[in-house]
């Protein structure tokens, strides 16, 4: 099988994953319908707790498809996955250390261009992603439309519109969820240009010594701007090497 | 009887204010708070080049000369301090014990500024208090949770935990001459008068500035599109560094809380003013440079306003939209 | 291996002087760079046409953001929203109260004593425990029902955000956030909800804030105490024919003194214990939509009046089996009731209150609707008198206001035991449902402490000077 998670990480972010196929996680911006999206994949098969150490809620949920026993844990919504604040914080660490086999990034159609924040942010992190279009019938009553074929062509991801209260492209995401998660669908992740006039010689540097200590490690460039940033959490997963684990995608599979 | 209980009242008021009072009072300051802040001006008065002795010590610490006199004895017996010259000089040992003071209370001040609602002017203050029960440990987490700042809200670098410190290569703001540019990379927290003058004319670390004009009591400077005049005295409590023509950015910028209703603009910047969690606020909205913004809708009380950007409205209150700077593009409406 | 990792991090450690501290805006700006980019080549808007949304949504709000209309419209929309629930919740709740107190409580009672159940057991389990619940139950569950589904219809259409921007002027001044407003009015139907509610706000400062001072509102189960006091001793310092509207406009100034002291404490609290929490306004004004009134019976149905129903329930039950225990355990040959209610009397005198007042608001902590009925119940037990109620420990209501008037200046009542009652019962401590829920809410000890404690303090305090103030001048 074809699975990308970190059964030790997510048992170490308190996920039981006996009887465990597939890990989905769901990220998105706040309002944007994702308990929804979450409500409508799960049923009622639900389970609230808090994260670790955390004061802040952690719903799971869990569903088959096609044989296939998934569990899917639901993100704080958040804005972005760059600054300081504990929501922000988990829903990183959960992409990043507990490589999901596949993250739903919930957007609002109506919204594209601030929730591509969130969603290009994922997309450094992970190669497993697919952009669930969500309040579609919002956007065609405001009059917006979104080509959501041109927008997956460019993300590199699937990108499945729904309407989540009406149902409406559900079993299209399931689907979709499917397809990546057996490999059937590859992603190819859009990765924002990060070439700042005044500071790329020193990006530049430290990325090719990163390259040299981890060659398999897909997006140095990330891992090096968080360095510069002073990222404690890269800091530490550099110094204890598990860096090197970060590997996204099994091409052989 | 009801005349008794309204004595009773006054009483327990007065007693209330009198427990604050003394309770505010340092009744006795302990040996090691003595140490650390004897050590913090023994580090400043070498960084600014000025000697230290009994009397220095005992003026900054408000304590007794003989008290500031044993306390130099008992430096130099734990081998922090050394006598050269009749002067007490930090040893390698005392200066890194001192570093680690400051690293402390720089971390500290960047922490309330960043994540507290704290009145910057009280900053320097509560830090001054806080920093001598804060451990190595405590110190590592303030600074994990803060993303390693390199510099605390005045723009001095933090110690390294390993007691290492970067310097700031500025130069005093009267250094400037008229219609120069500048950025203020520091600005001095003592003495308390003076930072507040400084602070309560809108200037900050980061901030871009010119020199308009000088005169016998002061200098006039241009900053964020204002005007604003600082005495002689606070200029030289700011350290800045020249800035040459091209790396000067648009000094054509407006407020954001200037642009009316139906106007558009261009989104220049957010001046380092706003920190924390209100800028990473502002930068999540998608308020970045190039931004195009437009005035939308006044509240009841004309303050906040709504603007629209990137699809949606975004309520600002003034005091933030003071801090966003544009550059208006022609009305279409 | 392990060496060279340490090399990469000290060398960014070095670089990061270089780099400088605008890292962070440049990469924001960059990803919006890019999602400018990809935004613009897949979506496209068409808002051609005079009645475009956009424009009908503009158009609302420069009416709803007008000087001279704003202001009345969201008055006439809160006050339709508070005639619809009191005059709605009247004819359900007095069927409620039919079914479960008067009818099934004397058929439960009947049940238990023909199941030969000792007299304890049917006193502590029926007449303490499920009269208490019912009583929870048919006041507060139709009012509720009716005020969560209007006020959310208000939140899903849009407009609430809104009144959140207009009013945000003055929350401002006292350190708090617009949306404080919403949580204030949410707290009108019920605290809990007003505190869960809270969660809009994002600003942990503000949201703190609006948790506190949640209580100033006063809620649902409190606005029949005020009425009933008011009429009887408000009504009867003037003359008759202004009686009704004496004591109308006590109840509204007690409403509007929570107002003023919630903004005062939070005035208070940001600039003092509030410092350490970081601040940040944001405000988002989404466009105006057809609210989904399906999806709002639900939500307002399930998440906010069921929930706060059965925690209000939980409580509610034990409380009722302590009602009626400390009202039928003797000490002595007297009840804990009348000991305590003896012990208490002097104390309370000082803030014009009684022994009976402050047990009934210890003992009728789940909810504050059964705190009238509690007090009626220990007024009779401690006269001793027979014939009113229906025994010890079995609360009770009374259908005329006059013999409820009657009883109390039996109990030894003044005017101003009635003022300072409507005092207490907006400024004592949060309902024990409300409490648990900000303990909930906060995850912290120290603020549900200073959230429970500060209102009584606060309470004590104001009626402390009202009893000096009062007989200062009689």
């Amino acid at each position: 099988m074809n699975t990308t998670h970190d059964l030790k990480n997510l048992v170490k972010l308190g996920i039981d994953m006996t009887n465990v196929d597939f890990i989905v996680a769901l990220a998105g911006n706040p309002n944007t319908g994702k308990s929804t999206v979450f409500n409508s994949l799960t049923g009622l098969q639900q389970h609230t707790g808090n994260w670790p150490g955390k004061t802040v809620t952690r719903t799971e949920g869990a569903f088959s498809y096609l044989g296939h026993k998934y569990k899917i844990v639901d993100l704080p919504g958040t804005y972005s996955l760059l600054s300081t604040s504990t929501d922000e914080e988990i829903a990183r660490d959960f992409i990043l250390f507990g490589k999901p086999d596949v993250t739903i990034i919930v957007a609002d159609a109506t919204r594209l261009e601030r929730n591509l924040n969130l969603t290009l942010q994922v997309l450094e992190i992970t190669d497993r992603a697919i952009l669930c279009l969500n309040l579609i019938d919002e956007a065609r009553r405001h009059n917006i439309t979104v080509d959501h074929v041109k927008l997956s062509e460019i993300l590199g991801i699937p990108v499945v519109p729904t309407a989540a209260r009406q149902k409406e492209g559900i079993p299209e995401l399931l689907e979709t969820i499917h397809k990546v998660v057996t490999g059937e669908t590859k992603c190819n992740p859009y990765r924002v240009n990060t070439n700042f006039r005044d500071i790329a010689p020193a990006v530049e540097k430290l990325e090719s010594k990163i390259k040299v200590l981890f060659p398999e490690l897909p997006n140095t460039r990330w891992i090096a701007l968080r360095l510069l940033e002073g990222d404690q959490k890269i800091i530490d997963a550099v110094r204890s090497g598990e860096i090197g684990k970060l590997i996204f995608e099994e091409m052989e599979g | 009887m009801t005349l008794y209980f309204i004595l009773l009242t006054v009483l327990i008021v007065l007693m209330a204010i009198w427990i604050k009072k003394m309770w505010g009072r340092r009744w006795k300051i302990s040996d090691k708070e003595l140490t650390e802040d004897a050590l913090k001006h023994l580090y400043n008065s070498e960084e600014n080049k000025t000697d230290t002795d009994e009397n220095t010590l005992s003026k900054v610490l408000s304590i007794s000369t003989k008290r500031a006199a044993k306390l130099i004895k008992k430096l130099e017996a734990s081998g922090l301090t050394q006598n050269v010259d009749g002067k007490q000089k930090l040893t390698n040992n005392g200066r890194s014990y001192a570093l680690k003071i400051v690293r402390v209370h720089r971390l500290l001040e960047k922490y309330f500024a960043e994540n507290t609602s704290i009145n910057e002017t009280e900053w320097h203050k509560i830090a001054e208090e806080k920093e001598h029960r804060i451990d190595e440990n405590k110190a590592r987490e303030l600074a994990m949770q803060l993303g390693n700042p390199l510099r605390d809200p005045h723009g001095d670098p933090i110690p390294t935990a390993k007691g290492e410190i970067y310097s700031h290569n500025g130069i005093p703001l009267s250094k400037l001459e008229t219609n120069d540019f500048g950025n203020i990379v520091h600005i001095e927290d003592e003495p308390k008068n003076l930072y507040k003058e400084i602070s309560e004319s809108g200037i900050y670390p980061g901030m871009q500035i010119q020199i308009k004009d000088k005169f016998k009591d002061g200098i006039e400077i241009k900053g964020d599109g204002k005007n604003k005049f600082i005495s002689n005295e606070a200029a030289d409590n700011i350290s800045i560094v020249p800035l040459n023509k091209d790396e000067i950015i648009k000094q054509d910028y407006q407020p954001l809380s200037s642009l009316e209703v139906g106007e558009e603009a261009e989104v220049v910047g957010i001046s380092k003013a706003l920190r924390g969690m209100q800028r990473r606020r502002l930068l999540d909205f998608g308020i970045v440079p190039g931004t195009r913004i437009r005035a939308f809708l006044k509240s009841l009380g004309n303050d906040p306003v709504a603007y629209e950007l990137r699809g949606t409205l975004i309520a600002l209150r003034k005091n933030q939209s003071d801090y966003i700077f544009i550059r208006k593009i022609g009305n279409d409406k | 291996m392990k060496n060279e990792r340490e090399l990469i991090i000290e060398e960014a450690e070095k670089l990061r002087w270089e780099v400088g501290d605008n890292l962070h805006d440049s990469l924001l700006e960059s990803i919006y760079k890019s999602a400018e980019e990809i935004s613009r080549k897949v979506v496209s808007r068409n808002d051609a046409g005079k009645i475009s949304r956009k424009n009908i949504d503009h158009l609302i709000d420069k009416i709803v953001t007008n000087k001279w209309t704003g202001l009345p419209i969201m008055f006439l929309l809160l006050a339709a929203v508070f005639w619809i629930t009191i005059v709605g919740a009247n004819y359900p709740s007095s069927f409620l109260a039919k079914v479960l107190v008067d009818t099934l409580h004397p058929l439960m009672k009947d049940l238990f004593v023909s199941l030969s159940s000792p007299e304890w057991l049917t006193g502590a389990l029926i007449d303490g425990g499920y009269l208490a619940v019912a009583w929870v139950v048919s006041v507060m569950l139709p009012p509720m029902a009716i005020f969560f589904p209007l006020f959310t219809l208000l939140e899903d259409f849009g407009y609430l955000p809104r009144v959140a921007f207009n009013m945000d002027g003055i929350y401002k001044r006292v350190g708090a956030h617009g949306k404080q407003a919403l949580t204030m009015s949410m707290g009108f139907g019920c605290n809990a909800a007003g505190v869960i509610a809270a969660r809009i706000i994002d600003s942990p400062r503000e949201r703190l804030v609006a948790i506190i001072t949640n209580n100033f509102s006063l809620c649902n189960g409190r606005w029949p105490t005020q009425i009933l006091i008011a009429s009887i001793f408000i009504g009867n310092l003037v003359p008759p024919y202004l009686a009704g509207i004496a004591s109308a406009g006590a109840v509204v100034s007690i409403a509007v003194l929570g107002v003023v002291f919630s903004l005062i404490v939070s005035w208070g609290l940001t600039r003092t214990v509030l410092k350490g929490e970081p601040s940040a306004f944001s405000l988002e004004l989404p466009p105006y939509r057809p609210p989904r009134i399906l999806q709002i019976l639900y939500t307002s149905l399930i998440d906010r009046t069921i929930f706060v129903l059965w925690r209000a329930i939980v409580f509610a039950f034990p409380a009722g089996i302590v009602i009626w225990s400390v009202a039928n355990i003797n000490v002595g040959g007297i009840s804990i009731a009348e000991h305590f209610i003896d012990w208490a009397n002097p104390y309370a005198m000082l803030i014009g209150l009684n022994g009976v007042i402050i047990l009934a608001y210890i003992i009728a902590i789940p909810a504050n609707e059964i705190v009238i009925p509690t007090i009626l119940m220990l007024t009779v037990l401690s006269l001793k008198i027979s014939g009113i109620g229906a025994g010890a420990g079995v609360m009770f209501e009374m259908d005329n206001p006059a013999d409820v008037a009657q009883l109390l200046k039996l109990g030894g009542w003044t005017a101003l035991t009635g003022i300072n009652l409507m005092l207490f019962s907006l400024l004592h401590n949060p309902c024990s449902t409300t409490i648990y829920t900000i303990y909930k809410e906060t995850k912290s000890i120290k603020w549900t402490l200073v959230a429970t404690l500060l209102p009584i303090v606060l309470g004590i305090l104001v009626c402390y000077a009202t009893t000096q103030l009062w007989y200062l001048f009689t």
